[in-house]
């Protein structure tokens, strides 16, 4: 084989450095996240603290369960702007049900149902069985949802009632629980990881030792921060813990499931996906089903915190929640994306969030510099795919 | 003997983990037609967009000679000014414009406001298409409304616009019926006469013996032998040259005696969606044995891959008739119908159709069959199963790779094929149809998968194969439908088929 050696010869100079270009680029919104992190913790003594990370998690986690939806959606080349006027229909109903005295318990399953599979069917439907532009129909949905929630409403806020409802948004798992959870999670990823590589090993499959290091890394950085977060003050919010389940669910979907193959087949080529025996009107209505669910999930979360739900509730939460997903690497175009590039975009939104509050930045640059960091984020990956 | 106006030499191209070109070396005269022959990737493409600019000095090694004087072009606007004009197997035509238009994109004659002089354009249009002697074609034409044949002398005749001196077209018939064939044929007569000189690049052996003066031959990204003038060289030379072996038995075709009937397809009618009241298959009716290979013939557009994609359920809302699977009515509505009943499909449009193309070999290959990697309940998918499953396939179809988690779209035609091959194979079916399976594929691929046929057929599995290669109809299948029109017209034995016989009927003149 001499074009084999020929190939050997030509790039060895200048390795080391692309080694290092590369890693950065693979990991830039990481990074970000990192630097961000640190440099807020150095511009005020009041980011880094127990309290308030925990407050911040706490605040990622509605627009981070919307976002392992809208992942979804993205990946098979759609997308959903209905998500936020269904986060603020949905805490209407459920707070409305248990002013009428529905107990908590029903309640809450109820709305996801009503709400959450019926709007997410119903936009399923349409973009899947006639092919309508999913833009259209959930631009649609945004209008006719929030009109629901006022009307509902008559335009005021619902008070809660219960005194279980307001646990799901507020309570902590005690430190000591939350303790012994965490390391129970830690043990159990370290043994995956280590059985990953026991397999990838046996099949002779060479293990992306980059990868995996970084992985490490930030899995056992995570696991610190965790512990040292929600030990010394109060323990694990509940809503954190529903996102963590969710998120780990949605990752776990998308990486070894029949139905995460079919979405990246649907995004990368739908006709070639048809043509392969893929059910593509049900496999698009379940997406836009399971976006709709998780979003009347996270309005439920946001009432609860809330103690009281208004119509309101929601606006524009399709923006964060497609920034988060599209500054976590998902591509617009379909086919190519991951869960946990959308964990760390709904991260670095909300610790810029949080960092310009907490260094008095005015509301409206905030929404200014929010805008700037998308559009950057999405012209450096268009860059990459370039290269 | 005519000025040599091309010269390449040393050239030498690569990409990350591969060498495309390594020390490429030819000439071409002013009014000659040079055929560039090699299997697929063996550098052709790589070759022409190095002299094309697309790949700009210094990203490759070697020097480019223009009538003798050296070039090094930036961009594909400074090569396309130095007369080199090159039209691409995927034509670059914007289809909602006219014809005028497209051949004067961007350099419409205006007056002294900028605003554009219709008028003039379309008449230097006019000029350009009666030079070249075509006469079908009007300038205010929308691209869109014209054939791919027409299409394709749209781009001549902007290249020619360009004061194209230099033209290179790669394979340019792969897509044109026989007449357009000829067209193309009569203006490339013409070009030469006017002393353009001609890079042609195909794997159609009668092409090349009939328009080619001479021949280069790439392998493995080198040019292996002199350019030979087409008189001094034999085919079997030629293919020696290409796959670096002989190839003694071109179609390995073994007898076989068929079983008995297991596709029964009935009335089976495709509407044309694009044309209310009109038909792309119309009362089309045959059978399909257990161990045969039934070959399905006849011309671009007569209905062939309407009436396999009609029976494989890929458009339920335009199909109507009765399509049985051993002696049982099936009532597909989808290709999942299709594929649960036993029947896969290898459809005609490799990119289009059949393949994911940023994905792995592993996910191609698994994606229509996941349920036998996955638990039934959840659809967990089980990894190791999947590797060992792509693996065998892998290495029994002998796909060229250096992973099975090697992106496809980084192989090369023929590998992708097999890939595609193997995906299908995995859904074990009992009825195989393959659209144009060896269609841009090089010979020693083309050999391979004819083998698998036979291996196919020898399973019991129902091979059915749509070819317009008449030499592979002929070679490869035991029976011939030939189709025309929507309608099959014609149907032979291995025996009594003959290729004049046959374009008779694909040609509607029997």
């Amino acid at each position: 084989m001499s074009a084999d050696s020929n190939v050997a010869g030509v790039g060895v100079g200048g390795a080391k450095e692309n080694h290092l270009i590369n890693f950065i680029k693979d990991n830039a919104t990481l990074i970000a996240l990192i630097v961000l992190v640190i440099g807020l913790s150095f511009a005020d003594d009041a980011f880094f603290t127990a309290r308030n990370l925990s407050n911040l998690s706490r605040q990622v986690t509605i627009i981070g369960i919307i976002a392992v939806g809208m992942t979804m959606v993205i990946l098979i080349a759609g997308i959903d702007l209905s998500v936020g006027s269904v986060v603020g229909l949905s805490a209407v109903v459920c707070t409305l049900m248990m002013q009428y005295g529905v107990p908590t318990v029903l309640a809450v399953p109820a709305t996801l149902l009503v709400v959450g599979v019926g709007i997410g069917a119903w936009n399923g439907f349409w973009i899947a069985k006639f092919n309508i532009p999913p833009f259209i129909i959930t631009l649609g949905m945004l209008t006719i949802a929030r009109g629901l929630a006022l009307t509902l409403t008559n335009g005021s806020s619902v008070p809660v009632t219960s005194d279980v409802f307001p646990l799901i948004g507020g309570a902590y798992i005690p430190p000591m629980m939350s303790s012994i959870v965490l390391i129970v999670c830690a043990a159990l990823a370290v043994f995956s990881i280590f059985r990953d590589v026991q397999q990838s090993k046996a099949h002779g499959v060479e293990v992306n030792m980059q990868e995996l290091l970084v992985n490490g890394a930030v899995m056992i950085g995570g696991f610190a921060l965790a512990f040292h977060v929600f030990t010394s003050y109060k323990g694990i919010p509940v809503p954190v813990a529903i996102f963590a389940v969710i998120a780990f669910a949605g990752i776990y979907t998308l990486n070894s499931t029949r139905f995460g193959r079919r979405l990246y087949a649907l995004g990368g080529n739908e006709d070639a996906a048809r043509l392969s025996g893929i059910n593509v009107v049900r496999t698009k209505m379940i997406v836009y089903t399971v976006i709709s669910v998780l979003s009347a999930l996270a309005g439920i979360i946001l009432a609860s915190r809330l103690n009281g739900a208004s119509p309101n509730l929601g606006t524009m939460f399709e923006l964060d929640a497609i920034a988060a997903v599209v500054i976590g690497g998902t591509s617009l175009a379909g086919g190519s994306g991951k869960v946990s590039g959308t964990i760390i975009g709904a991260l670095l939104i909300g610790v810029l969030n949080n960092g310009m509050s907490l260094l008095g930045v005015v509301t409206f640059y905030q929404l200014i510099i929010k805008g700037l960091i998308i559009i950057l984020a999405v012209w450096f990956d268009v860059m990459q795919k370039k290269k | 003997m005519s000025e040599v106006v091309l010269k390449m030499q040393g050239i030498i191209k690569d990409f990350p983990g591969v060498r495309a070109l390594n020390n490429v070396n030819f000439e071409a005269r002013s009014g000659e037609l040079l055929a560039l022959m090699g299997e697929n990737g063996a550098g052709k493409s790589t070759l022409m967009k190095v002299l094309s600019g697309v790949w700009p000095y210094p990203t490759y090694e070697g020097d480019i000679y223009l009538r003798g004087e050296k070039v090094r072009f930036a961009n594909t606007k400074e090569a396309e000014a130095a007369g080199i004009g090159i039209i691409y197997q995927e034509l670059n035509l914007i289809p909602g414009l006219s014809v005028a238009e497209n051949i004067f994109l961007d350099r419409q004659f205006t007056d002294a406001k900028g605003r554009i002089n219709w008028n003039q354009t379309f008449a230097e249009t006019q000029k350009l298409l009666t030079e070249l002697g075509i006469n079908d074609i009007r300038p205010t034409d929308l691209v869109q409304n014209i054939t791919v044949g027409k299409q394709q002398m749209v781009e001549i005749a902007k290249a020619l616009s360009l004061k194209a001196e230099i033209l290179v077209l790669d394979e340019p018939t792969s897509a044109l019926t026989d007449k357009e064939v000829k067209d193309l044929f009569r203006i490339i007569r013409k070009l030469k006469a006017d002393g353009v000189c001609m890079c042609y690049i195909s794997h159609k052996m009668e092409e090349i013996e009939q328009i080619a003066d001479r021949i280069a031959v790439l392998r493995d990204g080198q040019t292996i032998g002199e350019v030979t003038p087409i008189a001094d060289i034999t085919l079997d030379q030629i293919i020696a040259r290409m796959v670096g072996r002989d190839i003694k038995d071109m179609f390995p075709k073994v007898d076989f005696t068929p079983g008995e009937v297991t596709l029964e397809v009935n009335n089976l009618s495709v509407t044309n969606p694009d044309l209310p009241g009109g038909y792309m298959v119309k009362n089309a009716g045959f059978v399909a044995r257990k161990g045969e290979i039934l070959g399905i013939s006849g011309l671009m557009g007569a209905g062939r891959t309407e009436l396999v994609g009609g029976v494989f359920g890929a458009y339920p809302d335009q199909t109507t008739g009765e399509v049985k699977l051993n002696g049982q009515k099936l009532d597909i509505k989808s290709p999942k119908d299709a594929i649960d009943a036993g029947i896969a499909l290898l459809t005609e449009d490799r990119k289009a159709l059949g393949l994911f193309l940023d994905k792995s070999i592993s996910f191609n290959t698994t994606i229509s069959s996941l349920e036998t990697i996955s638990s039934r309940v959840l659809g967990i998918i089980n990894t190791q199963q999947e590797r060992k499953v792509v693996k065998e396939y892998v290495d029994q179809l002998g796909v060229k790779t250096p992973s099975i988690d090697t992106v496809i779209g980084t192989l090369s035609g023929g590998n992708q094929q097999k890939v595609i091959l193997g995906k299908w194979l995995n859904s074990r079916p009992d009825v195989f149809i393959l659209d144009e399976p060896t269609r841009g594929i090089d010979i020693g691929a083309k050999v391979e998968i004819y083998k698998l046929l036979n291996e196919l057929v020898q399973q019991g599995v129902t091979v059915i194969m749509i070819s317009s290669e008449l030499p592979e109809v002929l070679g490869m299948c035991d029976r011939i439908l030939v189709m025309c029109e929507g309608e099959i017209v014609s149907n032979f034995e291995r025996d009594d088929a003959k290729k004049e016989a046959i374009m008779a009927y694909a040609t509607g003149s029997a």
